[in-house]
């Protein structure tokens, strides 16, 4: 390999940085079990899930047909609690414009009682350092309809 | 599963997901695009060992694999080589806004260049019966210019020239 000969000085006179960004307009459609899911959080802080009989699963968010059998779920419908435990979850450090909130806040993994499959939601447990596995948390429902995952605001650690 | 008409409500979000970008154009990229900026050149480096031009310039000729250090001014006029007219209307992803079409992006190989290296920009193009291959072109600088491609408007058609003729078969 030879030596760069590039001469350093030249180097910093051209090098610079542009600003840019990337806009990615799109829509995401719901779905007729997906906009069940989010109407209910949102008209009667409500969180549904679908079960599947044959597999003894009972997934949310809610699907149109079980993952492991293939049956029709579209019927399903079962209303869970809004307490559960925290599977996994991460810390999010870094600063960025669409994050739905400033940083530090926890991400955790959420599996509520009487669900077989985990949700992602925030968590407010008194400060990033303060979040458990096996944590027992509560669902705060939003003040304004989000139309969104975010008609649920947060979850919040339940002291017992 | 029921295919029946509900009154339920469906929900579609709508929204522009917009990601902010550093771009660090490094000595190579950055005297290219400051050259633009500053002289309205479009600037080439030269592989040492096989004498073709790279443009937009490389660190390293990718076949000899040596630093392209020495520079030289290509165009601003040329021909084109190929071409695409495009119809669909997609989102020019620096923002976000759906592009007229129809459009043309052309390849235009620089008067000059040494080897086959056509820059990829636009084509402005009044008429598009009158796209081909073989076009005499000429690159329309942007009046304000920020150190981007764009720096370059378009190329613009030179009426009735046509180098089809000397086209590599």
């Amino acid at each position: 390999m030879s030596q760069r000969n590039v001469n350093m000085s030249e180097e910093k006179e051209y090098a610079f940085v542009i600003e840019g960004k990337m806009a990615l307009p799109y829509q995401y459609y719901a779905g007729a079990i997906g906009s069940k899911f989010i109407c209910a959080l949102r008209d009667e802080k409500k969180i549904l899930g679908v079960r599947c009989d044959a597999c003894g699963m009972t997934f949310i968010p809610p699907r149109q047909t079980c993952e492991r059998c293939f049956a029709d779920l579209t019927e399903k419908w079962v209303e869970l609690e809004p307490t559960g435990i925290v599977t996994g979850f991460t810390v999010i450090r870094y600063r960025e414009p669409y994050q739905p909130k400033d940083p530090p806040y926890v991400l955790a993994l959420i599996q509520l009682d009487g669900a077989d499959t985990p949700i992602a939601h925030i968590l407010e447990c008194g400060g990033p350092n303060e979040a458990k596995m096996g944590m027992k948390v509560k669902a705060v429902f939003a003040d304004t309809p989000a139309n969104s995952m975010l008609d649920i605001s947060h979850f919040e650690a339940v002291r017992l | 599963m029921s295919r029946t008409k509900t009154d339920q409500e469906l929900i579609v979000s709508r929204q522009v997901l917009s990601i902010p970008q550093r771009f660090a154009t490094g000595p190579v990229m950055g005297r290219f695009l400051m050259e633009l900026r500053d002289n309205k050149r479009i600037m080439a480096n030269k592989c040492p060992q096989c004498g073709r031009h790279l443009v937009p310039p490389r660190e390293v000729c990718a076949i000899c694999r040596v630093e392209a250090t020495e520079w030289e001014e290509l165009g601003p006029e040329g021909y084109v080589t190929d071409f695409d007219i495009v119809y669909y209307a997609s989102p020019d992803p620096l923002t976000g806004e759906t592009r007229d079409v129809p459009y043309v992006l052309c390849w235009v190989n620089l008067d000059r260049t040494q080897g086959e290296s056509p820059l990829w920009h636009l084509l402005h193009a009044p008429d598009l019966a009158q796209v081909r291959s073989g076009l005499r072109v000429r690159a329309v600088f942007a009046d304000e210019r920020t150190g981007s491609m764009e720096d370059i408007k378009y190329f613009e058609i030179i009426d009735g020239a046509c180098n089809a003729g000397i086209l590599p078969a």
